[in-house]
């Protein structure tokens, strides 16, 4: 059975009367219009009971939508409000878990289940020297501010990094890199160090601008950093979960922090062998450790190597100097300055 | 005679009519795009079997939405059934409307209220 058998139409009758009409009563014949319009009035009792109908129905279905309407309003109104207490919530949870973790997690990508993997990380720690004695010689509120100020920006650096903040630690910061992301172990190492590098660099800006403020003895850290197989992943119970790492290396990295010197950074063999061409350092007495068969070497950061990039030096008796860094400049930039210094020699030439 | 098996669609209703004795049955949606097209089936059918011999007939309406146009459509499948009626024919219409649609069980009084003569049951399932 198609849809498209005998054209039909649902007002044919209607028409059919319609249509009929203007013979009717061109006819005038009393008798025929008669009839006809009797026809009309049936036909036209129905319409009119037919109509009433449907107009009942079109405002019952409007009224109903406008009720939906006003319901769908409200519903959003309540859903707005949920999502931006959802991310009330994310803004506040996301101070206390890694970013990356935060991220994944509101992403939906997160499993929440106690499960842990073995991967090569490059662990940090960091400590404030003499923290007690320095806190005990402040007023709290300064110490609160000052301290606040150190984790922030010790933070700040550590995200522009890329670093996992795994947990503060009294005046203490555990970080590490490679995991959840890792640009490989030996890209993860040099993240590592180069953070840290900035993060001593940024403590004399800080001492500076404490000293300042009235901070006598403002916070010296040191930095360990070692570069190790670690358990990492979630740890705990199916109740509380704390996504962090575990295992030797990582009592290395903290141990290699102690020995540090303050203002210094202290790295391990295999962190050292990632960045040997970016800093140059001192290797220091071996460290053992209980539970650890083999001597943990140590390395201590003097600064970064000089970077290898020729700078091109004219000095002159005649006053003249150029100091030139072509590696600053674009190849076309190179080709047009050394066009300019061609005409400049040509000009200069005594035969010229 | 005419029998019909139209699917459902999402704008249009699921439609059988299968007899004698004839037992016809619309069940879904209503708002097709051309309602005369659509229904133009059923309501010649029905017209045959108005002139066809008197046989028993029992018809099923369960419809969820209907638009204005279709109950157009709906008062000629009722004539149909009231002329049928009319010839001595045994005619049970039902009605069925989802418990919290008002709206639909007001439409089948509507029916029962231009139709007095013919027996329309109305069921809320």
């Amino acid at each position: 059975m198609t849809m498209s058998t005998p054209l039909f139409d649902l007002y044919d009758r209607e028409k059919q009367l319609l249509a009929e009409g203007p013979a009717v009563l061109a006819s005038g014949e009393a008798a025929q219009i008669y009839i006809f319009a009797q026809r009309l009035y049936e036909r036209f009792s129905k319409v009119v009971r037919e109509n009433e109908d449907l107009t009942r129905h079109s405002d019952r279905q409007e009224q109903r939508l406008v009720k939906l309407n006003q319901s769908l309003k409200a519903q959003t109104r309540e859903l707005d409000e949920r999502r931006h207490a959802v991310e009330e919530l994310s803004r506040q949870l996301s101070k206390y878990l890694p970013p990356q973790i935060h991220e994944a997690m509101f992403a939906g990508r997160y499993d929440t289940r106690v499960s842990t993997q073995r991967k090569k990380l490059t662990v940090f720690f960091s400590d404030i020297k003499e923290f007690t004695t320095t806190a005990e010689s402040l007023q709290p509120e300064a110490l609160t501010e000052y301290l606040n100020e150190y984790f922030s920006e010790m933070t700040q650096i550590a995200l522009e990094y890329g670093a996992t903040i795994d947990k503060y630690i009294g005046d203490a910061m555990m970080v590490f890199f490679g995991d959840p992301e890792s640009r490989g172990v030996r890209e993860d190492a040099r993240a590592c160090v180069e953070m840290a590098l900035k993060m001593q660099q940024q403590m004399k800006v800080l001492g500076q601008r404490w000293k300042a403020r009235g901070f006598e003895n403002p916070f010296v850290i040191r930095i360990g950093i070692n570069t190790g197989y670690c358990n990492v992943g979630n740890f705990g119970s199916e109740q509380r979960l704390s996504y962090t790492i575990i295992g030797g290396e990582v009592n290395i990295a903290q141990r290699l922090e102690s020995q540090a010197e303050p203002g210094g950074i202290l790295l391990s063999y295999e962190t050292y062998a990632h960045v040997q061409d970016l800093v140059a350092v001192e290797e220091r007495q071996a460290i053992r450790l209980k539970g650890i068969a083999r001597d943990i070497k140590a390395y201590a950061v003097k600064g970064r190597l000089a970077q290898v990039s020729p700078v091109l030096v004219l000095q002159d008796p005649a006053g003249v100097a150029i100091h030139l860094e072509p590696q600053e400049m674009d190849s076309a930039s190179r080709a047009r300055l050394a066009e300019s210094l061609r005409q400049l020699a040509g000009q200069l030439a005594p035969d010229a | 005679m005419s029998e019909l098996n139209i699917e459902a669609t999402e704008r249009t209703p699921a439609i059988t009519l299968s007899g004698p004795p004839w037992r016809l049955s619309l069940s879904g949606e209503s708002y097709p795009e051309d309602v005369s097209a659509f229904y133009g089936p059923v309501i010649l059918a029905l017209d045959e079997i108005v002139a066809s011999a008197a046989h028993a007939m029992r018809a099923e309406l369960s419809l969820v939405y209907i638009n204005s146009s279709s109950i157009k459509a709906l008062y000629r499948i009722f004539e149909g059934l009231d002329l049928c009626r009319q010839k001595g024919q045994r005619i049970e219409v039902c009605w069925r409307h989802t418990e919290d649609d008002d709206i639909m069980q007001e439409l089948g009084e509507d029916f029962q209220e231009r139709f007095p003569e013919l027996t329309i049951l109305i069921e809320s399932q």
